[in-house]
């Protein structure tokens, strides 16, 4: 069986003194009956990969390492030992459909090429294959004789997979073969390649497609700026992520499978770039570089030290920058991250809180990632505020503890309080209560700058409350400073608090019902702009709301509670979608305006029962004396809290 | 603060007539011994003379120049006023302030005592130690301080207690803000319209008690107030007198007690951004 080993490669574009790094240091295996996919942004270096395999880089590329199939090296290999291989061993389907084919031959003659340019077949043999092979991709005799002016998109792309697969090559690189087609021809070709890979082929699948890359790949690889930051089973990968990276492109991508789509990575990277500039001693002297938005010389000419990713991180640390990190073996998953792939900000472990006989808050365990939104629905009086609170530490556990960037919390509170609050900012229900009446909006937005005593320079204080200003798009002239909150409509007051809890650039956010006061067409407005700033600044945040709709649409994951319990826990599609709880059932059918026999009423008195036994359809004996278990599924992502779990 | 206090106080008929009386009673309180052409208490004079450009409201019935005796008497009341107001305000911002920031045994102590305090006559006592002790006119003043902060108290106590649990207290706590910080920044500014009222309500007690006090004589007789002047006056009721020496220090201190009253509802509006739109 062949197996393709990719070993250090890297590839440089040699272009004067200003070269371009388009691969660093790959390391890949390609195994026969596997399909991996290579997955990242433009510019990340994937069709640089693919073409390395055929030995189809351009002259002017530099490239070192190997590449071996069965052990023959690619990289070092002559054109006419190269051709033996292409077509016949390893084949590549190129992407721009169309614009590979040759105009003015007939279809049939350019699938029928490779067999008689391997002298494998006499011309009418190699036609009557041709023909074979398109049928096998649906293309009548008829079609196959036109030219490729005269045939859809789709059908090119099909004769195009047809003309990869004639010679029947053990190993296929196939660069975006569903790019720009439509959802039926994507299923017929990821039909195709299933097949390809059934047969025992092994598949390199070059995609921007995660949805193509999650449902028929067996291992992903992420591509970022010519490195490999993540390698993952494909499963992993919109809802269990270990880089950064990988949770932030699967966020931008307008899955099915998640409703926080569009989110997009904060920052630009378009390229690295090798310069070479005369040193002092006159000796030239390469190093590289990231091109991006807005990037510049002018910082000197400083080669990123650490994690190329780090500038665009959504929880980089000083260390980040500093240090290089090499690939980290993490479970299933490998990583490159000197965090070990995306943090837990904040670990709640079995914390509650009692009010007198009232248990608000029962035992709990949660975690929050960083740069993911919880989002906490449930009823009034369920204990979501008192949850919340306990978590931006406002409020104190009775028992339990809370882990926050690895310190303990309670520790943490007694020891320096206003170095934790600096690093959580809370918004509240209603702005008009959440600040003074008495300050105006520059009063306001400074309160915590003078509070933590983070500055006595004032003119600092005004920058960074101006920049605040600018962040939640808000007007930064003198007179607006000077307002006060009764001037402000309630949008704008809400910006203003929120601006309030960002000026001290918090790790976490602690939103607790933000837009609940706020009519439709503002919290749309506020709501995309918390989720702009989410992605901008890296954000942990808690979210609660009591509108399902709103958490269906900025939710990376929710938590139900009720009575003071958590029923549910789990990614935000499957909460929603597949909901294993019942009165999570039900809370979605009364956020569909559907009326429900068993909308409203008292959880159970009993707290060792489930607390939703009262109200719940299918209740059992045993619902009544026994809080449930945790029931784990989807690997222990989706968690409820009953005995008899639906679905 | 406002930007444009000045400007919104400018066109505030309240704010306009209170301070044009308050500049003209402190001119008397301030210029007072200048302006009086004769010492109040030089008895030198023809008695009961009528009002003429040497006595401008005339002579009393000890031979006294009444309009001399009225400058000083508003001198002593609005300083009386003054004092008292002030004292009692302080002392009832900081009992309700310390009640409703520690609660407690500290709470519960002083409003009992507030509550006592309520439950007797304040005028009862006064008579009583005027009476007895003859203490001086700045000493009576701080009794009935001591004796009038409950109102101020209970009252500044009860929206202190609001205003504590208020979210944008909450969120400077969750900022990381000290107790002081709170109190000054959040809670003592929020109460402000509390400390005119009181103030108000306290000086224009104590001015009126005042008068009722030296219309009583219970003061030092030689002390010239308007209560007294009031008084003396009643006994000539028969002769025409009651437009020279009747009126004037019943209208002064009328004017006094609105003075203050209009101030306050003033500034009351100024100061609570809320209420300007509305008042």
């Amino acid at each position: 069986m062949v197996k393709v080993t990719i070993d250090e490669l890297s590839v440089t574009y040699r272009a004067n003194d200003h070269s371009l790094l388009a691969l660093d240091q790959v390391g890949l295996c390609l195994l026969p009956g596997r399909i991996t996919a290579l997955v990242g942004e433009s510019g990340s270096g994937k069709t640089t990969l693919g073409k390395s395999l055929m030995g189809l880089l351009p002259d002017y590329a530099e490239v070192s390492g190997s590449v071996r199939l069965d052990g023959q090296d690619i990289v070092g290999a002559g054109e006419a030992s190269l051709n033996k291989i292409r077509w016949s061993r390893a084949a590549m389907l190129f992407q721009n459909g169309a614009a590979n084919l040759n105009p003015v031959l007939r279809i049939i003659d350019q699938v029928a090429e490779p067999l008689i340019q391997h002298g494998r077949a006499g011309k009418t043999e190699a036609t009557l294959e041709a023909e074979k092979a398109l049928d096998r991709m649906s293309i009548h005799p008829s079609l196959a004789r036109r030219f490729p002016h005269e045939l859809s998109g789709g059908e090119i792309q099909r004769a195009l997979l047809a003309m990869t697969l004639i010679m029947d090559p053990e190993v296929l690189i196939l660069d975006e073969p569903t790019a720009a087609l439509d959802a039926m021809t994507k299923a017929f070709v990821s039909r195709i390649i299933l097949g390809a890979r059934n047969q025992g082929k092994a598949v390199l699948l070059i995609t921007h497609d995660l949805d193509l890359a999650r449902n028929i790949a067996d291992d992903l690889v992420m591509l970022y700026l010519g490195q490999v930051m993540e390698t993952l089973p494909a499963k992993d990968l919109l809802l269990n992520p270990l880089h950064p990276y990988t949770l932030a492109l699967g966020r931008s991508y307008p899955s099915l499978e998640i409703h926080r789509d569009l989110g997009g990575i904060r920052g630009d990277a378009f390229y690295r770039v090798i310069h070479r500039h005369s040193e002092k001693n006159g000796v030239l002297h390469p190093h590289a570089h990231v091109i991006g938005a807005g990037s510049s010389h002018e910082d000197g000419h400083l080669p990123p030290k650490g994690c190329l990713f780090q500038p665009r991180c959504t929880q980089s640390v000083s260390e980040c920058s500093e240090k290089a990190v090499p690939l980290l073996d993490a479970g299933t998953h490998q990583v490159r991250c000197v965090r070990g792939g995306i943090a837990t900000r904040l670990e709640l472990e079995q914390v509650s809180k009692r009010y007198g006989d009232v248990a608000a808050l029962g035992p709990t365990d949660l975690a929050f990632r960083a740069g993911e939104i919880f989002c906490l629905v449930g009823e009034t009086g369920s204990g979501k505020t008192t949850l919340a609170m306990i978590a931006a530490g406002v409020l104190q556990p009775d028992q339990g503890r809370r882990v926050f960037e690895g310190r303990d919390m309670d520790r943490w509170i007694k020891q320096e309080y206003r170095s934790l609050a600096r690093k959580i900012g809370v918004i509240y229900q209603n702005p008009a209560e959440a600040v003074s009446h008495r300050f105006s909006v520059f009063d306001m937005v400074a309160e915590p700058l003078k509070i933590q005593k983070q500055s006595r320079d004032n003119e600092e204080i005004r920058k960074r409350v101006l920049r605040a200003l600018a962040d939640v798009h808000l007007p930064t002239e003198p007179d607006f400073l000077s307002r006060y909150p009764h001037e402000l409509n309630m949008g704008a007051l809400q910006r203003v608090c929120i601006a309030r809890a960002l000026v001290s650039e918090p790790a976490m956010v602690v939103a607790d019902e933000p837009t609940s006061s706020l009519d439709p067409s503002v919290q749309a407005k506020v709501l995309k702009m918390m989720l702009d700033l989410q992605i901008e600044k890296g954000l942990t945040m808690l979210f609660i709301t009591h509108d399902l709709g709103v958490a269906r649409k900025i939710g990376d994951r929710i938590g139900v509670m009720l009575a003071g319990r958590l029923v549910e826990t789990g990614p935000t599609v499957q909460v929603i979608g597949r909901p294993a709880h019942p009165y999570t059932r039900l809370l979605i059918a009364s956020a569909r305006g559907e009326i429900a026999a068993a909308s409203a009423g008292p959880g159970w008195p009993n707290t060792n029962a489930c607390p939703f036994a009262a109200r719940c359809d299918q209740v059992q004996e045993r619902c009544a004396e026994v809080f449930p278990e945790q029931v784990s599924l989807e690997e222990g992502r989706h968690l409820a809290w009953c005995h008899y779990p639906l679905g | 603060m406002h930007l444009d206090v000045r400007r919104v106080l400018a066109k505030d008929p309240w704010f306009v007539t209170g301070a044009g009386l308050a500049l003209l009673l402190a001119v008397l309180v301030l210029a007072g011994p200048l302006l009086a052409m004769h010492d109040p208490h030089d008895m030198g004079f023809r008695p009961l003379s009528p009002p003429s450009s040497e006595h401008w409201l005339g002579v009393n019935d000890g031979g006294m120049d009444i309009f001399s005796e009225l400058l000083h008497g508003i001198r002593n009341t609005v300083l009386f006023g003054l004092i008292t107001g002030v004292t009692a305000l302080v002392i009832g911002v900081v009992i309700g302030l310390v009640c409703a920031w520690f609660g407690g045994v500290p709470d519960h102590f002083l409003m009992r005592l507030a509550d006592i305090l309520l439950a007797i006559p304040a005028v009862m006592i006064l008579i009583l130690v005027a009476a007895f002790f003859r203490p001086s006119p700045l000493t009576l003043g701080l009794i009935l301080a001591a004796l009038s902060w409950p109102t101020t108290a209970k009252a500044i106590r009860a929206q202190a207690l609001v205003v504590k649990k208020s979210v944008h207290i909450q969120a400077a706590r969750q900022m990381g803000a000290s107790g002081a910080y709170i109190i000054a920044r959040h809670l003592m500014p929020e109460l402000f319209p509390l400390y005119l009222i009181g103030f108000a309500a306290k000086a224009r007690m104590a001015m009126f008690m005042e008068a009722s006090l030296s219309f009583l004589g219970l003061f030092d007789p030689s002390r010239k107030s308007l209560g007294m002047m009031i008084s003396y006056a009643l006994k000539y009721y028969y002769l025409d007198i009651w437009w020279n020496w009747l009126i004037p220090p019943i209208l002064c201190l009328t004017l006094l007690i609105m003075t203050v009253t209009f101030l306050a509802v003033s500034l009351e509006k100024v100061f609570d951004p809320r209420l300007k739109e509305t008042w």
